[in-house]
């Protein structure tokens, strides 16, 4: 690695000093010539940068086609020597570095081509810059080629067509400054429609390629038009040339000072964290504001957040990635964040290895709580199937018992109308057995509406609550401030408080009255029962009370009780309504 | 008189078509849900249908909407509404698009003979009924200090109780075993007390108490 660097290093002196030696005594003076400051100052950039990045991003290809455009940039100059093999490699690379600067821009962050224009855009970069530029030399000679007469010969032309040659130049120009405004647009529009973390990377690699690439452009077009502008959007490409590498090695040297900040990270998660802490402190380390953090539940066998509620995996065509977290070979955590983040996945890397602990501990919590979530399901399916079992007992009575019931009842009145007045003394036996049957038929009526309340599910909790306090035994007064369905459960719920919380009071609290306030403020459902009884009502196991509470919480809901001795009873049961 | 019946128990409409002909009722037919009630009334025109509140498909408040959908195809048409439960919401909404030959009762009143020949009746004289068990709860719900019915004697209480279920004031007076002339007078004290429009119509009274008890 080592010497392979040093080796870098020398012949990059080498070329450099070549170079510039050839520029600065260049016999043709042309006005697109670069001289002697730019040819050192390119190449210099270039090669530097490449180098810094290659060290910075091993895994990257950027690094090494930054150096390999800056040695191509040099090899260029080598048209000004006067030896015909030299000459003759020089004219053939003298615009290659061009197809380098193309690459670097359309592969950047990932320095990989994806998709057929960024294809497309190399191809034609590589095409035009080396492809035409040969191929006319097979046709022209030195001159033809913009040599003065005083270069060296060109070892590889085979026809004399000048005119031909000079059409291929032609050609390689228009496809230059083709090639060059559908990169600029390429640029602006991968910048524009990048997210926040992508874009602080790219802005500066956008803005330098862009200025590169219309100065280029201008250049090219100058140079079709014989050079009105003498040559000064040449200067300028040259410059902002070197602009670039600069630009790409700031932002990996920055990736690299990121993974410093994880030495800050360490201390920071060495303190006490809350859940939410250790997702800010990671994402403010990864500069990813929208990081989210998922944690490993094994009983599921899934990725569950902070709050144990279930979260799927991004696909791979999402705009979120994930990066999955293990300790010891098992699965702890999986970050989910934005793209951007692939191209540093070293600083992703880090970061988990510091964080491991915490987001250990934080799984262990997340699994507590995904249990409790679990826990709380099953207590609401519980309150579910005993709900529809109540459903399915009231309409068995109501299909069955009662209906069998009325009709003995409707057969007595029956019978009692046949009795001819002779049988005078059955007469009150029917009427006996009738007045028990409606005896019966009241207790069966009380009962299947305590078992499920139909009124509920057909008018609403306001109808069926006005309907429970018109039955209290004890003045009810009920105030509502509902105007809408709630959801079953919810209502239900409701219903079942009020009903036995109005019992309760009528049955121990040696009240005059009770007072039952509904209201619901769009989330949550309050209702609330007041007596002005004795108080010293507690929530014992057992107690109807109980039951009640765990109706309540099976929903996510809040039960409370206030009962001072000798000034009422308020029982208060909050449900959320999702 | 000419009564359609409509409930889903096969049982109780039958045994409710015996008893309507033991009463002396024509039964022009007998329907097993809303639709087929509906469509027995359009052919046979009866003079009283009677209908039971849940039948199918949903089994909640079918029969509800049957009735006021024959009030308003034939307002000229009594209904009788059956229920097996005291639900005071749903007759007050029966009586609420008007108090004229409609009746709300619990099933099991039918049985005896007396009441069913009475209220089918009135109903179908363009009466009202209305099932005491009913009356109690809206009566019975205001015992609070401040209540106007406070003002009111235990007589008067029963008077108010007996119009509420849609009787006449002769009814009433036979019922309490006193005049008629002593019903009127405590009518018109009830109505004095509760500041209650005065109306000599029987039928219309009904609407004006039971509005009454059920507001707060």
């Amino acid at each position: 690695m080592r010497a392979r660097l040093f080796l870098l290093v020398a012949a990059a002196i080498g070329a450099g000093a070549g170079a510039t030696w050839l520029a600065a005594n260049a016999k043709a003076a042309r006005p697109t010539e670069p001289g002697p400051y730019l040819t050192l100052w390119v190449g210099v950039s270039l090669i530097g940068s490449g180098l810094a990045s290659w060290r910075a991003r091993p895994d990257n290809r950027l690094g090494p086609a930054m150096v390999l455009s800056g040695f191509l940039w040099f090899a260029g100059l080598l048209s000004e020597a006067t030896s015909a093999p030299l000459y003759t490699i020089g004219v053939a690379l003298e615009y290659a570095f061009i197809a380098g600067f193309i690459y670097i821009v359309v592969s950047f962050p990932s320095g990989r081509v994806r998709g057929t224009l960024d294809r497309s855009l190399v191809v034609a970069g590589v095409v035009g810059a080396l492809g035409l530029q040969v191929v006319a030399m097979l046709f022209g000679r030195g001159s033809g080629l913009r040599c003065g007469g005083s270069c060296g010969d060109n070892l590889i032309q085979a026809f004399h067509d000048n005119g031909l040659a000079l059409a291929l130049l032609d050609l390689q120009r228009v496809i230059g400054a083709i090639l060059t405004m559908t990169a600029v647009a390429l640029l602006t529009i991968r910048w524009l429609r990048a997210s926040r973390p992508q874009r602080r990377e790219l802005t500066w690699v956008m803005l330098a390629g862009n200025l590169g690439l219309l100065a280029l452009a201008f250049t090219v077009i100058d140079d079709i038009l014989g050079n009105p502008l003498n040559a000064t959007p040449a200067k300028i490409f040259f410059f902002t040339l070197a602009l670039l590498p600069i630009a790409i090695m700031a932002t990996f040297v920055r990736r690299r000072l990121a993974r410093g900040s994880v030495a800050g990270l360490v201390v920071q998660l060495g303190g006490p964290t809350e859940p939410a802490d250790l997702r800010a402190a990671l994402a403010t380390t990864l500069g990813d504001p929208s990081l989210d953090l998922a944690y490993w539940f094994p009983p599921e066998a899934r990725y569950v957040t902070g709050e144990g509620r279930p979260v799927e995996v991004p696909d791979a065509d999402s705009n979120r990635r994930s990066t999955f977290v293990e300790r010891d070979g098992t699965p702890i955590a999986m970050l989910l964040h934005d793209p951007a983040l692939e191209h540093n996945s070293g600083l992703v890397q880090s970061v988990c290895a510091a964080a491991g602990l915490a987001l250990e501990n934080e799984r262990l919590q997340a699994e507590l709580r995904a249990r409790l979530v679990e826990l709380n399901a099953s207590r609401g399916r519980l309150v579910e199937a005993t709900d529809a079992e109540r459903r399915r007992i009231e309409r068995n009575l109501h299909d069955g018992t009662q209906q069998r019931l009325v009709s003995i009842a409707m057969s007595l009145g029956l019978l009692e109308s046949k009795l001819s007045p002779g049988h005078g003394d059955a007469a009150p036996i029917v009427r006996e057995a009738r007045t028990a049957l409606t005896l019966a038929l009241e207790e069966l009526r009380e009962l299947t509406q305590g078992i499920h309340p139909t009124l509920l599910v057909e008018r609403g909790l306001p109808v069926a609550l006005e309907e429970l306090c018109r039955r209290a035994g004890l003045p009810a007064h009920l105030t509502v401030d509902l105007d809408v369905r709630l959801p079953d459960q919810v209502e239900t719920a409701a219903y079942y408080f009020a009903s036995e919380a109005i019992s309760n009071a009528v049955k121990h609290s040696h009240g005059n009255e009770i007072r039952v306030n509904v209201s619901y403020d769009g989330r949550m459902l309050t209702v609330d029962i007041v007596d002005d009884g004795i108080g010293g009502a507690a929530v014992g196991p057992g107690s109807g009370l109980r039951g009640l509470a765990d109706r309540v919480e099976a929903l996510g809901g809040q039960f409370t009780v206030s009962s001072p001795p000798g000034r009422g009873t308020r029982l208060t049961a909050q449900i959320p309504c999702a | 008189m000419r009564v359609a019946v409509g409930d889903d128990a096969v049982i109780l409409r039958e045994g409710l078509s015996r008893l309507l002909q033991e009463a002396g009722f024509e039964v022009v037919g007998v329907a097993a849900d809303a639709d087929e009630l509906l469509d027995l009334v359009e052919r046979s025109e009866p003079d009283v249908a009677i209908v039971d509140i849940r039948m199918p498909p949903t089994h909640t408040d079918e029969g509800l909407r049957a009735a006021k959908a024959i009030r308003e195809a034939h307002p000229a048409i009594g209904i009788l509404v059956l229920s097996q439960h005291v639900h005071a919401r749903y007759a007050i909404e029966l009586l609420s698009s008007g108090t004229d030959g409609v009746g709300y009762l619990l099933k099991e009143r039918v049985a005896d003979l007396d009441e069913l020949s009475a209220s089918v009746r009135r109903v179908g004289q363009g009466g009202s009924v209305l099932d005491p068990a009913v009356v109690s709860q809206l009566v019975g719900r205001r015992r609070q200090a401040d209540n106007p019915l406070q003002h009111l004697t235990d007589r008067e209480r029963e008077v108010l109780a007996l119009m509420a279920e849609g009787r006449s004031n002769k009814a009433i007076a036979e019922r309490l075993f006193v005049s008629e002339h002593t019903v009127e007078k405590h009518i018109k004290n009830i109505f004095c007390t509760l500041r209650l429009p005065h109306t000599p119509d029987d039928h219309r009274r009904v609407l004006a108490v039971v509005t009454y008890l059920d507001s707060e």
